[in-house]
């Protein structure tokens, strides 16, 4: 067995747009799904049970399918259903924040409720309103303990992204993909991919556990 | 039966009644927390209420400042019911300071910050004023060098003074303390009490919910015996603490050790 680890300086141009891509629905995934799930949250605290209801349902629906599948299912049945036709790249993207935004939903919620009732208590009782006393002592206190689980998700995101390249959207699996049914450099190409992966991706790990270590709440 | 408001022995009678209680019911489902209670607090008073744990003290406290509504009754804060309504009642809550048997300080601000937070939130103070303000009350519970000290580098004694300057940071008309020194070490129960003292002497209105029998009898200018979501008596500290009109009330104070 010859090994040609040429291809991958080849493409290396491709290789780095196809990472330039991952990083974009990462960064845009999340820029959609922080105010989303925050949005969801405070629905699902509405003191309106049919509100509340509502939400939860939407949550628990996106967040308990395999995100392969929504990825098809925004690819193949979307379009069918509400006649949009979108771009592979924005059929990924929605996809992807629709799983993602019902798990953030679920880390602002416990978040917030972690705080203890107390605290809004202390916050009315010196003439606050729930907005003020959510905006000013519940969120503050909540945010440092979301951000921890928000970089564990995003560290997921980051390699999740990997799925749509099954829509043919550009990021760096589907680029690799392409590269090694091009070049038959099955190996090479894998190699590569994983360890283009490997290195972005454990330092945003390293960056989560300091996040993890430096919020991490004691009480 | 119990001492009523026309009580002569009581020092603040001639003065206005800041809360009225009449008939007050308070329902958890179908547990009675409060089973018909009446008593009157007036301008100026000390109002200890006792009585064992889960007789309806902190219920009735936390219905003063609408943090919990009635099921029946009426309560009269300055002459009008207090209101149902969320918009209301924060009026209303404006007036009153309350603080919690476990401080509830905001562990993410300063203790200035928590003196302050009120002021600049609510009343919309400018920054400088609700600081100085805050500085000041910070110094009157003795813990001016303790400004910029974040909760979590407090005593409870200290923590607790805290949110007592943070209640008065409102100016209210009366304070609202529910079990204050319950939370805290013995040896700084005697730092929030003597804060609370020093509160009395300058006139401030005051229900006091507590298990310090010392202070109830010294600081008192009336006593509220509660059991089972009633009042079973009530009367001046001489009376409650030296001769109870009622069995249960010698019974309950025999039990804390309270010789009389």
């Amino acid at each position: 067995m010859t090994y040609d680890w040429s291809v991958i300086w080849q493409y290396r141009a491709a290789f780095a747009d196809g990472t330039a891509m991952t990083f974009l629905l990462a960064v845009l995934t999340m820029a959609i799904a922080v105010p989303g799930g925050i949005v969801l949250a405070l629905l699902r605290l509405s003191r309106s049970s049919a509100i509340a209801g509502a939400s939860t349902a939407l949550v628990e629906f996106f967040r308990n399918l395999p995100l392969i599948l929504l990825v098809y299912w925004a690819f193949y049945v979307m379009p069918m259903v509400i006649e949009i036709e979108l771009s592979p790249f924005a059929t990924g993207l929605t996809a992807l924040a629709l799983n993602v935004t019902a798990y953030n939903s679920e880390t602002f919620r416990a978040g917030i409720n972690s705080i203890r009732r107390g605290q809004t208590e202390a916050a009315l009782a010196l003439g606050m309103s729930r907005a003020q006393a959510m905006r000013v002592v519940v969120f503050p206190q909540a945010w440092r303990r979301v951000l921890p689980v928000l970089a564990s998700t995003w560290v997921s995101l980051f390699k999740d992204t990997s799925l749509v390249s099954v829509i043919a959207v550009g990021e760096l699996a589907h680029v690799a993909m392409e590269i090694r049914s091009q070049t038959f450099r099955v190996l090479e190409v894998l190699t590569a991919m994983g360890a283009l992966y490997w290195l972005l991706g454990y330092p945003q790990a390293k960056l989560a556990d300091w996040i993890h270590r430096k919020f991490g709440v004691t009480e | 039966m119990t001492a009523l408001a026309t009580d002569p022995r009581r020092p603040g009678i001639a003065r206005p009644a800041v809360l009225v209680y009449r008939d007050v019911r308070k329902l958890y489902g179908a547990f009675v927390a409060l089973n018909g209670v009446s008593m009157a607090v007036h301008k100026g008073e000390v109002v200890c209420l006792i009585g064992p744990s889960g007789s309806g003290k902190s219920t009735l406290l936390r219905c003063t400042n609408a943090l919990e509504t009635i099921n029946g009754g009426e309560i009269l804060f300055d002459g009008a019911a207090l209101p149902a309504d969320e918009t209301a009642a924060r009026h209303v809550r404006r007036r009153m300071g309350m603080v919690f048997q476990n401080f509830e300080l905001f562990p993410h601000k300063t203790a200035l910050e928590n003196v302050a937070i009120g002021p600049l939130t609510v009343l919309r103070a400018r920054p400088a004023d609700a600081a100085a303000k805050a500085q000041a009350l910070l110094d009157k519970v003795g813990l001016a060098s303790k400004a910029a000290s974040y909760p979590a580098n407090l005593s409870g004694g200290q923590q607790q003074r805290v949110a007592i300057a943070r209640a008065l940071a409102m100016e209210p008309e009366v304070m609202l303390f529910d079990e204050p020194t319950s939370a805290l070490d013995p040896e700084t129960i005697g730092e929030v009490l003597s804060v609370m003292k020093i509160l009395a002497e300058e006139g401030m209105t005051m229900v006091v919910v507590t298990h310090e029998m010392t202070f109830a009898r010294r600081v008192a200018d009336w006593v509220v015996v509660f059991e089972e979501g009633a009042i079973i008596e009530q009367g001046p500290p001489e009376q409650i603490f030296e001769a109870p009109r009622v069995e249960r009330t010698r019974s309950f104070l025999s039990h804390l050790g309270w010789a009389g």
